[in-house]
């Protein structure tokens, strides 16, 4: 049994890995922390923003990811499509968490219906932002 | 002697123009690289985008695809969203004026058609051009991208027209988008390209050989996937357009540059003949002076 497999991450911005060899990814799917191993059946998920963890040669790599699709091709490649993706040493703390306070003040005082696109951006930025700031710490 | 220092003053003019085209073409060329490079950097993820698309809605019976998804909905088309995509700025060929006027074209199809239009300017060369043939644009005017608002602005535009595709209201609502836009062929060739945005189809080409497992199933990942899907759509389109606009503005500014240089050339060989000329009159002046004398 093969015990690596090829993982792309990929955004509009370009390709964070590409064909790199990993054991195994785990990332955060749409219902929960999920783990993909080598060999894995091929299935499409969705992801949420969050924590990408892989090792990577003998270092282990930790990414922020935005919402994308995670998808295992029948070659048994893994494709993370991501909105974005960010580096830890990419991320700048302090402007994160500056603006997560003023997204999380803003979603306080938020009256109108959840539905709304308002209300839905300012909720995906915000775990945009907590997903940069965990990857940061 | 007027001639020559009109002459001279015209070589000098033109030198000033083609010291400018001169250089908007290296400015052009600097930025296109980057350009090409975003482009580039995109294209894996808008294909596989593409692709994961495909194999979730090609499996869909098109009479069921209005319940998996709204944005899959095809309706009688009674009204038809426009999005004319050009640039900012001029100086770049046919670039602007090939999507306006296959635009133009577009509307007056359709209106034909007996269909109701409606047009969407990005950049403000569609939005300029239009005005003045008296569109109403009012509420679907946007910038023209660059290569770091692209995504952004992407999702700003895939939103405004998703919402005119789903809105209840009769009297907004358009049953089909359209996105033209200019596509970088190469460096040398742009093609204006015509694109379906919504309904959503999955277009020509197979489907996965086998089905793919969705978890937690079809439906929540369509729900995630598909405004995600126009949005990348609207990206790679602006990616390319982008680089077509840098494209055709180094092409104009070279072509440009070439005519002034060659402008320069003539008149420069008008102006040493009319100099020679003028000292020519002058010597037989004298001689004939001289010839005068001795008689």
């Amino acid at each position: 049994m093969a015990d690596r497999m090829k993982l792309d991450i990929l955004t509009p911005r370009g390709a964070k890995r590409e064909g790199i060899d990993v054991p195994g990814v785990e990332l955060p799917g749409l219902l929960g922390e999920l783990g993909v191993l080598p060999e894995h059946v091929p299935f499409v998920t969705a992801v949420k923003p969050g924590v990408v963890r892989f090792r990577q040669g003998n270092e282990s790599v930790r990414l922020a990811v935005g919402a994308g699709f995670l998808e295992v091709t029948d070659a048994g490649r893994v494709v993370l499509l991501c909105e974005r993706a960010l580096e830890p040493g990419e991320i700048d703390k302090e402007a994160a968490r500056a603006r997560l306070s003023e997204v999380e003040a803003e979603l306080r005082q938020y009256t109108g219906p959840i539905s709304a696109a308002t209300f839905r951006d300012l909720d995906q930025e915000r775990t945009w932002l907590q997903a940069q700031l965990r990857c940061a710490d | 002697m007027a001639n020559l220092k009109e002459l001279r003053l015209r070589i000098a003019t033109i030198k000033n123009t083609r010291k400018i085209t001169a250089a908007m073409s290296q400015i052009a060329s600097a930025r296109l690289r980057r350009a090409q490079n975003a482009l580039m950097a995109a294209r894996p993820y808008g294909e596989r985008m593409h692709e994961v698309m495909q194999s979730l809605v090609a499996g869909i019976d098109p009479a069921e695809r209005k319940a998996a998804h709204p944005l899959l909905e095809e309706r009688p088309v009674g009204r038809v969203l426009i999005i004319a995509l050009t640039a900012d700025r001029g100086l770049c060929g046919g670039f602007n004026s090939n999507i306006n006027r296959t635009t133009a074209r577009l509307l007056e199809a359709e209106r034909k058609a007996g269909r109701k239009a409606v047009l969407m300017a990005v950049g403000r060369k569609a939005q300029a051009y239009f005005k003045h043939y008296g569109e109403d644009m009012s509420g679907r005017i946007h910038p023209a991208p660059e290569d770091k608002t692209v995504v952004e602005l992407g999702k700003a535009i895939a939103s405004s027209a998703m919402e005119l595709f789903t809105t209840k209201d009769e009297s907004r609502r358009v049953d089909r988008v359209v996105l033209l836009y200019n596509h970088f062929v190469s460096v040398l060739t742009q093609e204006p390209r015509e694109l379906q945005l919504l309904p959503l189809s999955p277009g020509e080409g197979k489907g996965p050989s086998r089905e793919p497992t969705f978890e937690p199933d079809r439906g929540s990942i369509l729900e995630h996937l598909v405004p995600v899907a126009v949005e990348s759509l609207i990206q790679q389109a602006m990616f390319n357009s982008v680089a077509a606009e840098i494209a055709a503005r180094r092409v104009a500014m070279d072509s440009a540059t070439d005519n002034a240089s060659g402008l320069i050339a003539d008149l420069t060989l008008e102006y040493n003949r009319e100099r020679q000329a003028a000292i020519t009159t002058e010597l037989m002046e004298i001689i004939g002076g001289a010839e005068a004398l001795k008689g």
